[in-house]
């Protein structure tokens, strides 16, 4: 009874299998998610904003909040120069959200427990953002590699680790993600094998456990959507204003 | 009229004051992973591109080795900066 761990990582293919070139392009359970995870957004935010009325009833409440919630984090960390970014920073924010909480429901898939997923979201926003700094600064950007006052003779040894500092960001930010989900859900996987290997007598045990860690995760899923928003913000302010 | 000016000075502090926000989940565990996260990253993009630039130099590991050590003092650099920005909100 006591699967591996792993297992519900896997990705496998659903219905006809599709191949264009070398390339598996079928769908997958990963894609059957992510697909239900962007449904679930639109609706709700449909249905939320259908009666638009000046006093809102609760679904228009609650995604006025989650609206002044991100706007709110965007004018803290960004300033109001970023505010044109302010519909991509929130669609990040609801796919990694919706996504955490979705793979939270027994049997379900969680989509950003995937490190390409994850990587994919990261790189576009480590483009979009040298992008942007490049487009607002021209190429006096390239002076975020170039700290003040700094001695010439370890100048090279500093613009290399900049550089360094500056590639890292998609990486540190996807691998945060990826391991916080990926290792939560994995825990909550072997505590649960626990429970059945245990039975009757030894089980109550790490059900405890369990149950505590499924708290913890919920929290850990929230932290994590908020933590991607943030940083992406904080990298948008850096590219915004320069200040070195 | 003494009611209306009343309302008006109160919207005015409302407005201007910036709400509090109480929702900054700042948990010491995502502290925790921020700050490692960051570390192992730069240790990593800096060994790869180590790695790279000796495959395409042929200059043995040393550039690898270099990298490595550049990698793990930018990580560093990087907790440093990560604890004074969370210090500092």
């Amino acid at each position: 009874m006591a699967t591996n761990p792993m297992l519900q990582f896997e990705v496998h293919s659903i219905g006809p299998k599709i191949q264009i070139g070398n390339f598996d392009i079928s769908f997958t359970n990963a894609s059957l998610f992510m697909v239900l995870t962007v449904a679930l957004i639109s609706i709700f935010f449909i249905l939320a904003t259908q009666k638009k009325s000046l006093i809102p009833n609760k679904i228009q409440l609650i995604a006025e909040m989650i609206y002044e919630f991100v706007s709110k984090m965007i004018s803290d960390t960004a300033g109001k120069d970023a505010r044109p970014y302010f519909p991509f920073i929130l669609s990040l924010f609801l796919f990694v959200l919706v996504s955490n909480m979705i793979g939270m429901v027994p049997y379900s898939f969680t989509v950003t427990s995937h490190i390409i997923v994850t990587f994919v979201m990261a790189f576009f926003v480590f483009i979009g953002v040298t992008v942007i700094g490049f487009m607002t600064h021209g190429i006096s950007y390239l002076k975020l590699f170039v700290p003040s006052g700094v001695p010439t003779v370890l100048l090279p040894l500093i613009v290399v680790i900049e550089i360094i500092s500056y590639l890292s960001r998609p990486i540190s930010l996807s691998v945060r993600l990826f391991a916080n989900m990926m290792a939560g859900h994995t825990m909550l996987k072997v505590f649960g094998g626990f429970v059945v290997s245990l039975g009757i007598l030894g089980g109550w045990l790490p059900l405890g456990f369990a149950i505590a860690l499924t708290g913890l995760e919920i929290l850990v899923a929230f932290l994590q959507a908020y933590v991607f928003a943030i940083l992406t913000c904080i990298y948008l302010n850096d590219a915004l204003h320069l200040h070195h | 009229m003494n009611d209306i000016k009343d309302l008006d000075t109160k919207i005015k502090r409302l407005s201007t004051k910036e709400v509090e926000s109480d929702t900054k989940p700042n948990s010491s565990m995502g502290i925790a992973m921020r700050l490692s996260s960051e570390m192992v990253a730069a240790v990593f993009v800096a060994s790869l591109i180590g790695y790279y630039l000796d495959k395409w130099l042929k200059t043995g590991p040393f550039l690898l080795i270099f990298f490595f050590f550049l990698g793990a003092v930018t990580g560093i650099l990087n907790v440093v900066r990560t604890s004074k920005m969370i210090n500092k909100d």
